[in-house]
């Protein structure tokens, strides 16, 4: 029966022949790494989100005086397994976040985002920033005491344009922020835009986004950790059962150790603090944002200008922006690129410093700390071209640019 | 293989730090008997702690969640008419918006409303309430906040253990948790183990691997 109700599908909607020529002809490297699956990981993420923030919005309510009550009182006590649906969501948030920086971790160190890959980089550069867009609005939505002052700090930043010398006298940083906040306070019309944003506009985005990203990763190949490009014919593994069996596998890995936090860790994903109802007279002591934007955040607090601290951060997301024109070498992947390699981990460490500073209070140690790794940071990006300069060299000597 | 382990090494470091114990970070701590504390802990005290609430703190505090509400509000009839409508967990604009005379007048004696303690476990934990409530000036210098438990420490400790009773689920849904939790995933890692025995075979089969 079910056979029969198969083939009838099959007969017109021709599904066989698209799982042959998409998952079985479509070849793939043998020798892709652990890494390599960080995407799918990020993808099941990104789908975890979509379908417990469904059901978040049946019993959240997007009013100052309700809010709270929703989520602490509503979701968590009093409808029947909410409580995992939310643990699941706050959670997810920050594996989809920590899973997306290894994924643009990986590329960088496999050189992904070399030709014809550009635009599968600044396709996934847009989903970072409207990822990083989404985890911000959504952080605001309980209403606790760090979602309010969070948002206090983050709609603060723009304004820090105005210290500029000459554009400062626009204000566009004054502008930037009352849009954010839809006037000069966070209140009710702050929460309903907020909200109308991470639920509808920036997922929707997202998954528009994402969709463009997956075609350009089938268009462009998978790349390959030896950074040559495999001839398909002769070398590809059928995607299926290659590929899907391997990353189904490390799948339940991460799924185990994700919900192993949902079930028995959630201290860090939903944080004391904010069970404390958001409360415009008490300023919390510690305010920091999420750790996700704590490196931007250390290097904004370890510049003593405003304005330089403003353009620092942003010039960051910038050059990871045009990464694929810094790093113009004829080789591929840090494997084969030991300069690259060295720098790579100059960056992993700045990275990660400046992440784990942001958590610190902010003494004349740390904010010279933040520097040096503000400068780490830097270095990575600016020694691209000095790098691809000096392969391009040994790649003449070995006159490959005549093969 | 020396760089996957130094990644891998790196990469878990990192997230343990973030998320599970910053050693950098400052961190507030402050002490309690351990005698207490284990009163403290244990939720079976609720139900005397709740009468300990009600005779003690009741006169300024809410438990909403509870649906406890101040003294003077749980007097007043209009409270029962509201809960047959709303629920007896009252929305907090209309119980803020109905009994706003009774929370005023607790300002003006206090300077400020005196908080709602539904989830101020889960802000605080049980060391930090313990002795804010027996020495509030000791912890919090300059809170209004009047020191109604001192020298009753055990008594104190019942209370943490109501206002646990309230923010946590109680036990037997914590243990209901505990073994959803085991069987999710343990079914991952089962489900994970299959998979791979499973492409092992089909790659054989295949003559891929």
């Amino acid at each position: 029966m079910l056979g029969r109700i198969g083939r009838w599908l099959d007969e017109r909607a021709h599904l066989s022949e698209l799982w042959q020529s998409q998952m079985i002809d479509y070849k793939v490297p043998k020798n892709l790494t652990f890494p390599y699956a960080f995407g799918v990981m990020a993808l099941v993420a990104f789908a975890i989100q979509i379908i417990s923030g469904i059901f978040l919005t049946m019993y959240y309510q997007p009013n100052v005086h309700l809010a709270f009550d929703s989520a602490n009182y509503t979701i968590m006590k009093e409808a029947p397994f909410m409580w995992l649906i939310r643990h699941v969501h706050a959670a997810g948030a920050n594996f989809f976040l920590a899973v997306v920086y290894l994924h643009i971790f990986t590329g960088i160190y496999y050189n992904a985002y070399k030709k014809p890959r550009e635009l599968t980089w600044i396709v996934g550069w847009l989903i970072y920033f409207v990822l990083l867009t989404t985890a911000l609005t959504g952080y605001l939505l309980p209403w606790g005491q760090l979602s309010y002052w969070g948002m206090v700090v983050t709609s603060e930043i723009p304004t820090s344009i105005d210290s500029a010398p000459i554009i400062g006298k626009l204000k566009l940083g004054e502008l930037v922020s009352v849009l954010m906040k839809g006037g000069y306070e966070i209140g009710q019309i702050t929460l309903n835009r907020f909200f109308g944003l991470h639920i509808w506009l920036l997922p929707l985005i997202l998954l528009a986004l994402v969709g463009i990203h997956l075609y350009l990763v089938r268009a462009a190949g998978i790349s390959n950790p030896e950074g040559k490009e495999i001839d398909k014919k002769k070398e590809g593994v059928p995607f299926h059962p290659y590929m899907t069996l391997k990353e189904g596998a490390y799948l339940m890995g991460y799924l185990a150790v994700f919900f192993f936090f949902v079930f028995f860790y959630m201290h860090h994903f939903l944080p004391p603090d904010n069970y404390d109802p958001a409360n415009p007279f008490k300023t919390p002591a510690h305010i920091a944002p999420e750790w996700y934007l704590l490196a931007y955040y250390t290097i904004f607090r370890s510049i003593p200008d405003k304005f330089l601290g403003f353009v620092a951060f942003n010039l960051t997301l910038v050059f990871l922006l045009i990464l694929p024109f810094l790093d113009f070498s004829p080789m591929r992947s840090a494997r084969n690129r030991p300069l690259f390699f060295i720098m790579f981990i100059v960056l992993v460490i700045s990275a990660m410093a400046l992440t784990i500073l942001g958590t610190m209070p902010p003494t004349p140690t740390n904010a010279m700390l933040g520097l040096t790794f503000t400068a780490g940071l830097f270095a990575f990006f600016l020694s691209l071209p000095i790098i691809s300069i000096i392969e391009w060299g040994w790649y003449k000597a070995k006159g490959g640019d005549k093969q | 293989m020396i760089k996957a382990v130094f990644f891998t090494v790196l990469t878990v470091a990192f997230f343990y730090i973030i998320w599970i114990n910053n050693i950098f970070a400052p961190h507030e701590h402050y002490e309690m008997p351990a005698q207490y504390a284990k009163i403290a802990e244990d939720v079976s005290y609720a139900k005397e702690g709740k009468q300990l609430f009600e005779q003690n703190c009741q006169s300024c505090h809410s438990v909403r969640y509870d649906a406890v509400y101040i003294s003077s509000v749980q007097a007043n009839p209009k409270l029962k008419t509201l809960q047959e409508q709303y629920g007896k967990v009252l929305p907090k604009n209309v119980y803020e918006a109905v009994f706003y005379e009774d929370l005023m007048g607790l300002k003006e004696s206090f300077g400020k409303v005196p908080p709602d303690l539904s989830t101020m476990y889960l802000v605080k934990g049980k060391e930090y309430l313990y002795n804010f409530i027996l020495e509030p000036q000791k912890v919090l210098p300059g809170t209004s906040m009047p020191a109604v438990m001192a020298g009753r420490p055990e008594e104190t400790a019942k209370i943490v253990a109501y206002l646990k009773s309230v923010a946590e689920p109680s036990p037997e849904e914590k243990n209901k948790r505990v073994l959803m939790g085991v069987g999710t995933i343990a079914y991952l890692i089962v489900m994970g183990i299959l998979l791979w025995v499973w492409r092992a075979r089909v790659l054989k089969r295949m003559g891929l691997h």
